[in-house]
């Protein structure tokens, strides 16, 4: 009888063993940007309940965000939510309407896409996000190299 | 003698596809929210008014209900999937304590968004 653990460590260790390539790395980063905008999804929602159930708390919900740690957080939310949706969109469109597609050659070439159309879409948000955060928390950076402020 | 070959879909065969099926909805949905919220506005200029602005208009008010179902759904079950896959074993339990936890907080914030925010107690 294998102890109540077993199942855990082999999945792990497997991640760690398993010579998948680009599948692999596209299932791993595919689990961690899903479960990590479901973890701020979950805090989210309740922070945003307390408008109705606790106005007062509100406030200091949306300071924690303002912190310039928090804010380089939300721009790796913003980038897990943009790869988790391309992504995704290649696995529903395969596994719906072109099962066949599945083949390793092509998938390979399709992970590598949606990575790159998830950079080239997040290069320009999470650069804006950047020079928000900075213009907020730290605008004498942005005067020293004469931007802004 | 016939063969019966057609299964009735089970629960996890309409779950599988309805995953995919609103994480393409999704896609629309969840990016134009971060869009608006995280890139465009920005977290400095949200405050309660700023929401009570917003629900007070009943457009959004529906955009973030449906926001907040499929979203939320799409990923405690995703959640489900993951945590049953490295904890077979506690499958059942799993599945009981994360369905309970969607149905509770997603009532928490759909509660919130129809009763709208409260701004004069802020």
């Amino acid at each position: 009888m294998a102890p109540p653990s077993s199942a855990f460590r082999t999945t792990v260790t497997g991640y760690a063993l398993y010579k998948g390539r680009e599948g692999q790395y596209a299932f791993l980063l595919h689990r961690l940007t899903g479960l990590g905008t479901l973890l701020f999804l979950i805090i989210h929602i309740l922070d945003t309940s307390t408008v109705y159930f606790f106005p007062s708390l509100y406030e200091h919900a949306i300071e924690l965000y303002r912190n310039p740690i928090f804010m380089m957080g939300e721009i790796a939310l913003v980038f897990s939510v943009i790869y988790h949706g391309v992504n995704g969109l290649r696995i529903a469109i395969i596994d719906l309407w072109a099962p066949s597609k599945w083949a390793i050659g092509f998938t390979r070439n399709a992970i590598r896409g949606t990575l790159l159309l998830s950079l080239l879409l997040w290069a320009p948000a999470g650069a804006w996000m950047f020079y928000n955060m900075l213009l907020n928390s730290f605008p004498e950076v942005l005067r020293s190299i004469g931007l802004g402020g | 003698m016939a063969v019966r070959t057609q299964l009735q879909p089970s629960f996890e065969t309409i779950a599988w596809r309805w995953m995919r099926y609103s994480g393409i909805l999704l896609i629309p949905l969840a990016w134009i929210h971060v869009l608006i919220q995280d890139v465009i506005v920005g977290v400095h200029k949200i405050d309660i008014n700023y929401v009570a602005m917003r629900w007070a208009n009943i457009g959004w008010q529906v955009y973030d209900i449906l926001l907040l179902a499929f979203a939320f759904a799409h990923g405690m079950y995703g959640l489900r999937q993951v945590s049953i896959e490295h904890f077979p074993r506690a499958r059942r339990w799993l599945s009981v304590v994360i369905f309970l936890l969607w149905i509770v907080v997603s009532i928490i914030g759909a509660f919130a968004i129809i009763a709208g925010a409260r701004p004069e107690l802020a």
